[in-house]
């Protein structure tokens, strides 16, 4: 269990969250131009990394917002806690 | 078919703690963003939509509470139906955003006395230190498991929504959990 700061409601137990997997994949722009092995990368193939991830969550008991999570998935230490749309900061 | 005896919530009195059933009582969601919408909004209800995360604001008897950036709910007692097609007619069909009447979608518990944050810490992980010392401030937050919103209006006197249907089994928690005050 964790503590996450939600952008909008402030800090609240991890049990208010549904995690939404990896941060920043960008669909492809021309998806009918991918081959079969491309689109199931683009699905399906995650970093799952153990180490610092970026991370996409949902406040599903408050806000019902989505927002990005720097998260160390060795230890739940969070790094840093930006609104959908802004970059992620550089330290 | 909508059963309007459900949920069967008497009121119940414990040591320094009064639980009561607020219904019926007239529930609004309203959804928008745009500049317009706040205006209308405001000038209908006669009271400002809080921008401020998780506080409210409270002319009257009508409380608006702030849900999320672009989410409000509106409840209380005076709300008329002609309130209701105003704001149906100059938000809604103008397309500045959403109203919608979720009052038979939440069941509104009031909870009071010094024990009220007792009761509520036992079955929810949320940080009510800061909550209880504070007026006019709102939580969305789990209580037993279950989706509620907390309305602190006045120092130990919290309206508490659940929807309809968990609300029998919330009701049967809280007060399992009261007795052991």
């Amino acid at each position: 269990m964790f503590i996450i700061t939600c952008p909008f409601c402030g800090e609240r137990d991890q049990s208010e969250f549904s995690a939404g997997g990896e941060a920043h994949i960008v669909r492809p722009k021309q998806p009918t131009e991918l081959s079969d092995d491309e689109w199931a990368d683009f699905l399906f193939m995650r970093k799952n990394i153990k180490g610092v991830q970026f991370e996409r969550w949902n406040h599903a008991h408050g806000c019902r917002k989505w927002f990005n999570v720097i998260r160390d998935t060795s230890n739940d230490k969070i790094h840093a806690v930006y609104k959908m749309g802004e970059k992620p900061p550089s330290d | 078919m909508l059963n309007i005896n459900y949920p069967k919530i008497e009121k119940k009195d414990y040591p320094n703690l009064e639980l009561n059933l607020v219904e019926p009582i007239h529930k609004l969601n309203l959804r928008g963003k745009s500049r317009d919408f706040f205006t209308k909004a405001g000038r209908i209800l006669s009271i400002m939509l809080p921008p401020e995360p998780n506080t409210s604001a409270t002319i009257k008897s009508i409380s608006a509470l702030w849900l999320s950036p672009d989410e409000w709910m509106v409840y209380g007692k005076d709300i008329e139906k002609n309130l209701m097609l105003s704001l149906d007619s100059e938000i809604s069909k103008l397309n500045l955003g959403s109203v919608t009447d979720v009052s038979d979608q939440w069941v509104l518990i009031n909870m009071r006395g010094k024990n009220v944050f007792e009761v509520l810490s036992k079955g929810s992980s949320f940080d009510f230190n800061q909550f209880k010392n504070n007026k006019n401030v709102v939580v969305q937050t789990l209580l037993n498991h279950v989706d509620v919103i907390l309305h602190h209006n006045d120092i130990n006197n919290v309206d508490l929504f659940v929807r309809k249907s968990f609300s029998e089994h919330l009701w049967l928690w809280i007060n399992d959990s009261s007795s052991f005050l």
